[in-house]
């Protein structure tokens, strides 16, 4: 789900970044550091414009000026029993993996509906019900998120594609 | 799920009352039972005096899992001694096994929660990483085998095996230097024909963020395509590398575009886990039966069973493998034949001009060991303690895969600033130059390939890879016949034909368990090969380094030879470097059953799967020269072999006679006619000068011990001399030697000594015949080692001046003080 949400970052900037032109430097600065970050609990996904700069602050020591810049963004963060789509990136015996955006899905055999079977033969190899339901690398899905969990900057889900409306999308 | 009494409950305790009967849904938490335990407690009463009371206290068990309950192993009033008993079990509803990211695949359950009633993590039911591309994706043992049977099942009925397959060395040969799209884009340059069909390629996250736009320069082993296409019928083909994972995905997608024998089959060093070792264990953790391995290194295999070694693939001379930099440092011994004289005629200009190149460098590891400032070296920085470390350290370690880039990192920026091909086509072209000038011996006799204006450096003339498919062809056959045979006969068959024809019968649905194994198919195949032959390295392996556990002893061995340091009886063959006359070579060369090859013949042996005719591989060993020393090296070297099991007087019989016989066959000794002579002149001379003078003193020594007593001495001179005679060598020489050995056997050591430096000075200040400066006498220096050290100290004398010089001094001095 997308949120918008503020959230306030501290940057420092090199000396010789300092004169006229120091608040594009730190929009930069900003866009290039946080812009895709992921904290583990959401990822940022477009910072808006309008943000507010600190007085800025040498740091001691180094001739670094900091700024504490205040800024709104786009987030996004998934939740469980979220249905969401995505790219399958790889496709394996025991289930197939799905990028969704910065979000890495699993999506186990259990997971899978009965009919669709694993065949290892094909190539690339594929899960598929050998009627219209094929998917193999590059296919696009809708998932369900069953599971989530976080670390420090990844994100992981299980996901699920055993209930109506889930599975490959028609284009 | 069995619940078992856990540790930290005061035992023994007893059990009260069940709580649950069979068939009950249990809660995670819920009581299971009631129990008591009896300990002894201090009471104090109200006059203040204390005693020990034993008492009972009352608690309940709660269950740690959750789902139905099976059955009790227990009942109201066990007593329960001690932890590890069988309390109950608990049908779990999800046993969690497969695992991503720490979750459970199966129901989404974090695994990595812990509380109070954990008795074991979640975490650790599923601990099997069989997946190629994700290292989050863990799944239980069982899981695996089942994956593992399944899989098997499948390979059985489509007919084929599985092989691994390393890419750099083995299938490509990868290099990062410029001077590759220079060539290419000129048609004029010599290796123009060479690098044409080299793939160049960027990565688009190569994370050397120093190395700007870093172009990769690929070269296939010829033939890959064919091979892939034929193999692949027989094989399921996965990537091993240790390479990073874009740089495989890049390589594959090179060698095969539309992904037909890969797949998604492929493992990088990103979810390797470790960085020194690959292991089958990684992609089959259970059962490696029907595994092949194809690599260009055994070590980091440690020589499995499964592997195939191949011939490393260096088509760009020097370039090595750019990512196996953090490995250990492999040391190359053998290369092509081309390569070989190619490294040659640039070593000269090398050595001053200080350039660097890795491996290629063969002629001067025996030489000294080659320092340079490529990326092998940078290995030796790390210690063991850091390399156990590393190899401890998980796949996602960021630590280590900033090491490997920064390792790599290095490699590709020496390969871009020094350029070291250029570096070598220049050298090349200049030792041409001069050769051309001065006439030289080396040069005369070999054979120029591809005569340009210039000579290429590189060379596109691999075949390795038909041998390998036939050898893999070989093993597949075999398989599948032993498969048949034994799912027919369903007890173990026998010994499965190796070259039996494919049963053209459908398969029926197979049975696992007569499954044969890969690990005995193939070694019983390999041994075959050499099976019944005793090697003895000579002059290949670098000095201090341990014989049996170099690479080329371990491959031989794969292949059934043995592997001696020492000649002895039983030994067949010396692999010699033929541009260096050690002792062994020529204790062997006394010997005619003992034929002294090349190591080119060994390879080809490896590569063929057979056992290769020597002949074309045999070093001429001049005849004058062993025999050139008054009939004692004979004996001296009987004396070598009396070190190993004793000769007995038929023994003795038995071999003079084989000898006798051989020496009519044997090319070492009777092909040597005046005109080969005269072109190898020079060339013995040269060796003569360098090493003869020390080896050959051992022999008169012992003989002047030994002679007597032995019975077999005048048979075997004899032989000797007959053959002498045959070949018609200079016979000055024998007359010579023995007044050498005489003098020496008698003579004080100082004595011998300073006739050696006169010597010594003599066939260097005087350009004489072969002979003259084979009769030297030499000092108390024995063994193999030292000859080859005695070796090198020759070879620095000849380019040296001021050696030649100062052992002129010295002999003048000698000679004063001897008047």
């Amino acid at each position: 789900m997308f949120f918008l949400y503020e959230l306030e970052k501290t940057i420092q900037l090199h000396p010789s970044f300092f004169g006229p032109l120091i608040r594009s430097h730190i929009h930069r600065e900003l866009l290039a550091k946080e812009e895709g970050s992921n904290t583990g609990k959401y990822t940022i996904v477009c910072i808006l414009d309008s943000f507010e700069v600190s007085e800025g602050q040498v740091v001691a020591g180094t001739g670094h000026a900091e700024y504490t810049v205040h800024y709104k963004a786009v987030v996004w963060r998934p939740f469980r029993g979220e249905i969401i789509d995505g790219v399958v990136s790889s496709v394996i015996r025991s289930g197939f993996f799905v990028e969704c955006g910065s979000l890495q899905a699993f999506v186990g055999r259990s997971m899978i509906p009965s009919e669709i079977k694993y065949d290892a033969n094909a190539t690339p190899p594929q899960w598929t019900d050998n009627a219209e339901q094929i998917i193999e690398k590059g296919t696009q899905i809708r998932i369900k998120i069953k599971g989530l969990r976080s670390e420090v900057d990844k994100m992981f889900a299980i996901g699920t594609m055993k209930e109506d409306y889930l599975g490959p999308l028609m284009s | 799920m069995l619940v078992e009494s856990p540790t930290g409950l005061h035992y023994p305790i007893t059990v009260v009352e069940l709580a649950k009967k069979p068939e009950d849904d249990i809660q995670r938490g819920a009581p299971l039972f009631s129990y008591y335990y009896e300990t002894t407690v201090t009471e104090g009463d109200k006059y203040g005096d204390e005693k020990e009371v034993k008492k009972k206290f009352p608690a309940g068990f709660e269950s740690s899992k959750a789902g139905t309950l099976t059955r009790w192993f227990i009942q109201n009033g066990t007593v329960i001694q001690r932890a590890g008993v069988k309390l109950v079990e608990i049908d779990e509803p999800c046993t969690h096994e497969t695992q991503f990211a720490g979750m459970c695949a199966d129901c989404g359950k974090d695994m990595t929660e812990e509380d109070y009633m954990t008795d074991g993590r979640d975490v650790d039911r599923a601990t099997v990483n069989m997946t190629h591309d994700n290292t989050s994706l863990l799944v239980s043992k069982k899981e695996a085998l089942l994956a593992e049977e399944d899989a098997k099942r499948r390979l059985l009925g489509v007919k084929k095996l599985s092989l691994i397959v390393d890419l750099d060395q083995t299938v490509i040969h990868t290099t990062c230097e410029r001077t590759i799209a220079e060539w290419q884009n000129d048609p004029n340059n010599p290796n123009y024909d060479a690098v044409k069909e080299v793939r160049s390629f960027q990565l688009a996250d190569d994370r050397l963020a120093n190395v700007a736009a870093n172009w990769y320069y690929c070269k296939l082993r010829p033939g890959l395509k064919e091979f892939l296409d034929k193999v692949s019928t027989m094989y399921e083909l996965h990537i091993y590398t240790m390479a990073t994972r874009a740089y495989a995905q890049a390589i594959a997608k090179i060698i095969d575009p539309d992904r037909v024998y890969f797949g998604d089959r492929i493992l990088s060093r990103d979810e390797n886990g470790t960085d020194q070792v690959k292991t089958l264990h990684r992609l089959f953790p259970v059962n490696t039966d029907m595994v092949l391995v194809i690599d260009d290194r055994g070590d980091i295999w440690h020589w499995s069973d499964n592997l195939v070694k191949v011939r490393a693939y260096n088509f760009f001379l020097g370039a090595g493998d750019i990512n196996a930099s953090f490995l250990p440092k492999q040391v190359d011994l053998i290369t092509d034949t081309a390569q070989t004289k190619a490294a040659e005629l640039t070593k000269d200009v090398e050595k001053k001009s200080e350039d660097s190149n890795g491996e290629a460098q063969v002629v001067s590891i025996a030489a000294k060991p080659p320092e340079s400032i490529l990326a092998p070296v940078t290995n030796g920085v790390l210690t063991d303690l850091e390399k156990q470390l590393l190899t401890m350290s998980g796949g996602d370690n960021p630590d280590l895969l900033e090491r490997q880039t920064k390792e790599q990192e290095k490699v590709i920026i020496s390969q871009q600033t020094e350029r070291p091909l250029l570096q070598k086509q220049l050298a090349l072209e200049q030792a041409e130059e001069t050769a051309e000038a001065e006439e030289d011996v080396d040069n005369a006799d070999a054979p120029a390939p591809e005569q340009h204006k210039h000579k290429s450096l590189l060379h596109d003339d691999d075949d390795e890879l038909i041998y390998i498919e036939a050898c893999l062809r070989r093993v597949h056959r075999a398989f599948f016949d032993e498969y048949q045979k034994k799912r027919t006969a369903h007890q173990g068959g026998r010994i499965a034909e190796l070259r039996g024809e494919k049963s053209p019968k459908k398969r029926a649905p197979d049975d696992l368990a007569v499954v044969p194994d890969i690990k005995t198919i193939m070694p019983r195949m390999k041994r075959a090969v050499l099976q019944g032959v005793s090697i003895v390295f000579s002059g290949i392996v670098p000095l201090g380094m341990d014989v049996q556990s170099s690479d080329i002893a371990l491959w031989a061995k794969s292949f059934g030879a043995q592997v001696t340091t020492d000649i002895t009886k039983q030994t067949t063959h010396v692999v010699a470097n033929p541009s260096r006359k050690t002792t062994k070579v020529k204790r062997a060369a006394n010997h005619p059953q003992i034929k002294i090859v090349t190591t080119e013949w060994l390879l080809q042996c490896f590569s063929k799967w057979e056992r290769a005719d020597e002949q074309p591989y045999l070093i001429q060993v001049d005849p004058a020269e062993h025999g050139a020393h008054g009939g004692s090296p004979e004996i001296s070297a009987f004396d070598d072999l009396d070190e190993g099991p004793l000769l007995s007087a038929e023994d003795d019989g038995a071999i003079s006679g084989e000898e006798d016989e051989d020496e009519l066959k044997s090319p070492v000794n009777v092909d040597i006619s005046e005109e080969t002579w005269q072109s190898l002149g020079d060339e013995f001379q040269e060796f003569m000068d360098e090493s003869d003078d020390d080896d050959q003193g051992t022999g008169s020594d012992t003989d002047s011990v030994n002679s007597e007593n032995s019975v077999q001495t005048s048979s075997t001179t004899r032989s000797k001399k007959k053959r002498k005679r045959g070949t018609g060598s200079v016979d000055g020489s024998e007359a010579d030697d023995s007044d050498a050995s005489v003098s020496s056997s008698t003579g004080s050591k100082l004595q011998r000594k300073k006739k050696r430096v006169l010597e010594r000075v003599t066939s260097l200040t005087n350009v004489v015949s072969a002979d003259k400066s084979s009769g030297l006498p030499s000092p108390e220096t024995t063994g193999p080692d030292e000859g080859q050290e005695n070796g090198l100290g020759g070879e620095e004398d000849d380019d040296d001046g001021d050696a030649e010089l100062e052992a002129e001094l010295l002999a003048e001095l000698e000679r004063d003080d001897d008047e």
